[in-house]
């Protein structure tokens, strides 16, 4: 038997060996993207003098050759089920399974709260510029800042785990004070959420994003403010709206992390106007047919939070052609897309930016050149602290 | 190239194998040749620019071995020059940088170099000058075929964290050597053991300790603790993982390498644990620096001067730092007080306070040979003594305990000789008659072996923490 199993197990090894690099020749070559990891397989690496000098070649190599392994989306899989449901660890490929949430695995590693009133200061500035000038030019700006899903569901955390409470604690409040001293409209929705006793269902449990009842109060706050700054506007009421949960299977963000595998059964909701407000769309500068919402062919099919608009794009523009309405301009990150099917509803012209993809103008340009009555900032308090994107709203001469 | 690489398990391996074994075994140059090839592709893997340094200490040991056969005028002439020409390019690469910011902390303004050390320079230097040293002695003949001194010298499996093997050894099999099916099956079994023992050991727990390095002010006393040991098997695995692969690898291609490990954390002393860890380092040392200083058969004063002069020279051989002089150091200090101090009393304690020594001042070590600097090294050592900036607890300690459970659970019984006691034990039952453990002896292992294969590659693949520890030496 010895012998036997000597044999057999250096031809199974062999084999083994040998299976990998032969299925890869065979069937891997030709993919370009692994889409539960959200991103781009490296590419064969081409051959260099310099690549072969300093070794870059090898590793090159080594990214695509482990990027194109035969049946490389399996077996992850089957490794974030085992780590998730055989070995149950606390994060699974920095995500963390807990109470009926998915959430991030933060860093421990954190600011002091103390260092957050400098930096709000430093981070408000563009924006009180920019309030200024569109003051200045009769119009209104308002920012609204929205909790990240992380945030609104902090005390979910298990309490060995980092949900980074001072940064949402501190850094959340130092934001809106700093805002507040220089004059600038800042609607805090993680202080509206509480004013409503953070229902449940305002947010994805397994997307980073809020859910569409969590942007229809958002939406509903807006007006709000917008009323208080002297605006008449029309108001989709919960009356005007159907709010109708998708059949489809919902792939979030966390979850997509996890290869769909944390069992939930969420299905995005999207609001249906009984009487829409017709539009013109024109995404990027060319005239668009996509709706509102943007579904799938077929109920299986699965669908993601990019329904809600047909995800991000640099500059979409909405027109309802009703000259009484005043016009507004929109620029935020991903958790405008939800509101936009809203919003737009309550204008004439809504111009949507995204300044993390647009490049075509600056804000100031963009802003003098269409001349809108409301400026809507929109962003989630993940973003406040960090440089460019929609954050570069203003630049110093 | 790494052993824990897609390229190297998936492509490199097999048609190492392959080739080596499509050459009939009598053609015995022919398999050399297809080990050189292989061996020089391997280093060249990590850039072209390594393999001119590897060639050069090659054709210096190949010459002033020639040159230093005996009868030969001018042979200790000879020797030092070639142990000189040897020692230069690690002299270079390693320690300039830290000779000039030594002398710029004393106010001298000297341009740092940035030179990239070549991978595994200081193995290959330490056998180059064990080859010289013993040709110069006389207890080996001078190789005169340049390609087998170079097969010695790049041989893959060993080339770039050893084990440290000497040409008496090595060089014989080189002429005359037979390769079996259970001495290839048996390499293959312990190559992957070391695989697993590198990428779902080794890697998981390093991300514990680098997490408890870099906590700065949240270091608690439990996460000090925590990371500590966690280092402390972590590198334990990392190097005893690559040894067991370079192992099953010689032995794959019939040519056997000296074991580097035989559980150290077993040990109860420190100086047990130096007989046990990095084997061939230890000896190497013995051998070419302590023996030649006088060792201990000499005075006591002098015999504190050797001790420290090969721990001062171990420190900087693993890294051109304070904290690895400090640690080596430390180890003489250990060493030279277990022998004339302490290690009477010690010898009378019961064994289980014998290992606890031995373990405390193993984990207080590896943290100086782990920190950045000393500033961090004083910080978790103090930390472990209590005082620390994060209290006795932290989350990130628990943390650490949860995400890990698996491998803390894996790693402390896999420190001791259970799979030693274990096939023993088998091997007794297997003598009176027991099928199931003629079975389990024959089979497990192997089945064994394809499992953590099979899992050590889809970790690698969802893993991009998998750097060799030792690859910086």
């Amino acid at each position: 038997m010895e012998k036997f199993s000597q044999r057999a197990f250096l031809a199974l090894l062999l084999a083994a060996l040998l299976a990998v690099p032969g299925g890869t020749a065979l069937w891997s070559r030709k993919d370009t993207a692994a889409y539960y990891e959200n991103r781009t397989l490296a590419q064969f690496p081409s051959l260099t003098a310099e690549g072969l000098w300093d070794g870059g070649l090898g590793g090159d190599f080594e990214d695509w050759y482990s990027d194109h392994v035969p049946g490389r989306t399996t077996l992850l899989k089957l490794d974030t089920a085992a780590q998730l449901n055989l070995l149950r660890r606390p994060a699974v490929n920095e995500v963390v399974p807990a109470e009926g949430v998915l959430l991030p695995l933060l860093p421990y590693e954190e600011r002091e709260a103390g260092e957050y009133a400098a930096l709000a200061a430093e981070a408000a500035e563009p924006f009180a510029r920019l309030s200024e000038w569109v003051r200045a030019g009769g119009g209104t700006f308002c920012y609204v800042g929205i909790p990240e899903q992380r945030a609104y569901f902090r005390d979910r955390y298990p309490a060995y785990l980092s949900a980074h409470e001072t940064e949402i604690s501190a850094g959340d409040a130092a934001y809106a004070q700093a805002m507040a001293e220089r004059g600038v409209n800042f609607l805090d929705m993680g202080a509206v959420y509480n004013r409503q006793g953070r229902p449940e269902n305002y947010y994805s449990a397994v997307d980073h994003h809020y859910s569409y009842y969590g942007a229809y109060a958002a939406y509903r706050a807006i007006l709000d403010r917008l009323a208080a700054e002297g605006w008449n506007l029309p108001v989709l009421t919960e009356e005007d709206l159907d709010f109708t949960e998708l059949p489809n299977p919902y792939i979030a963000t966390r979850n997509r992390k996890l290869y769909n595998l944390w069992p939930n059964g969420e299905r995005a909701v999207i609001g249906v106007q009984k009487n829409p407000v017709p539009f013109t769309r024109y995404d990027n500068g060319e005239l668009s047919d996509r709706p509102l919402f943007v579904l799938p062919e077929e109920d299986y099919l699965p669908t993601t939070y990019n329904l809600y608009m047909g995800g991000d794009f640099g500059e979409t523009v909405l027109e309802t052609d009703r000259p009484d309405l005043p016009d507004a301009l929109i620029f935020g990150d991903s958790f405008t897309n939800a509101l936009e099917t809203l919003l737009y509803a309550s204008f004439n012209e809504t111009r949507i930016l995204d300044l993390r993809h647009y490049d075509g103008m600056s804000l100031e340009d963009y802003i003098g050149r269409y001349r809108p009555e409301v400026v809507l900032c929109i962003q989630n308090d993940t973003f406040y602290y960090l440089s460019g994107g929609n954050n570069a709203v203003w630049e110093e001469p | 190239m790494a052993f824990s690489s897609m390229a190297f398990l998936f492509g490199f391996l097999p048609a190492a194998v392959l080739c080596y074994y499509l050459i009939p075994a009598r053609y015995r140059a022919g398999r050399n040749g297809v080990l050189l090839l292989f061996s020089l592709a391997f280093y060249a893997w990590g850039g072209l620019r390594l393999l001119p340094v590897l060639l050069a200490n090659c054709l210096v040991s190949w010459a002033a071995g020639l040159l230093l056969a005996p009868g030969r005028r001018g042979r200790r002439a000879v020797f030092w020059t070639g142990v000189g020409l040897n020692l230069l390019p690690l002299l270079c690469f390693k320690y300039t940088g830290f000779l000039a910011e030594n002398l710029n902390a004393l106010g001298l303004k000297l341009k740092i170099p940035g030179l990239l050390l070549p991978a595994g320079i200081s193995f290959f230097t330490f056998q180059a000058v064990s080859y010289l040293a013993d040709v110069y002695r006389g207890t080996i003949p001078p190789e005169r075929n340049f390609a087998r001194l170079t097969l010695y010298t790049a041989f893959f499996p060993q080339l770039l964290q050893g084990p440290i093997v000497r040409y008496g050894d090595f060089g014989p099999l080189l002429a005359d050597r037979r390769e079996t099916v259970p001495e290839v099956s048996a390499g293959a079994v312990r190559f992957c053991f070391g695989l697993a023992k590198k990428v779902l050991l080794a890697d998981a727990l390093g991300t514990a300790a680098n997490g408890a390095f870099a906590a700065g002010d949240r270091l608690s006393v439990g996460l000090a603790w925590i990371g500590s040991i966690a280092y402390t098997l972590q590198l334990y695995f990392d190097f005893s993982g690559y040894t067991d692969m370079a192992l099953g690898l010689g032995q794959a291609f019939g040519l056997p390498l000296p074991e580097n490990f035989d559980y150290p954390y077993t040990a109860q002393s420190a100086a047990e644990f130096w007989r046990r860890w990095h084997i061939t380092l230890s000896r190497w040392f013995r051998d070419y620096v302590y023996i030649p200083l006088g060792g201990n058969r000499c005075s006591r004063g002098r015999h504190l001067l050797n001790l420290l002069a090969v721990w001062l020279l171990t420190g900087l051989w693993h890294g051109a730092a304070w904290t690895f002089v400090v640690w080596g150091l430390y180890y003489a200090a250990l060493l030279a007080g277990e022998k004339y101090l302490w290690g009477g009393a010690l010898e009378r304690l019961p064994r289980p306070v014998r290992h606890l020594y031995a373990l405390l001042l193993i984990n207080f070590g590896w943290v100086l040979f782990r920190a950045g600097s000393l500033g961090q090294a004083g910080d978790v050592l103090s930390a472990m003594l209590g005082f620390a900036p994060g209290g006795l607890w932290s989350g990130e300690a628990e943390y650490d305990l949860r995400q890990y459970a698996w491998e803390w659970l894996i790693a402390v019984p896999a420190v001791l000789p259970v799979r030693l006691w274990l096939s023993r034990r088998l091997e007794f039952s297997r003598e009176r008659g027991s099928a199931l453990s003629a079975a389990a002896l024959a089979l497990g292992p192997k089945v064994l072996a394809l499992c953590l294969l099979g899992l050590s590659a889809v970790r690698l693949l969802s893993s991009t923490f998998r750097s060799f520890l030792y690859f910086q030496f």
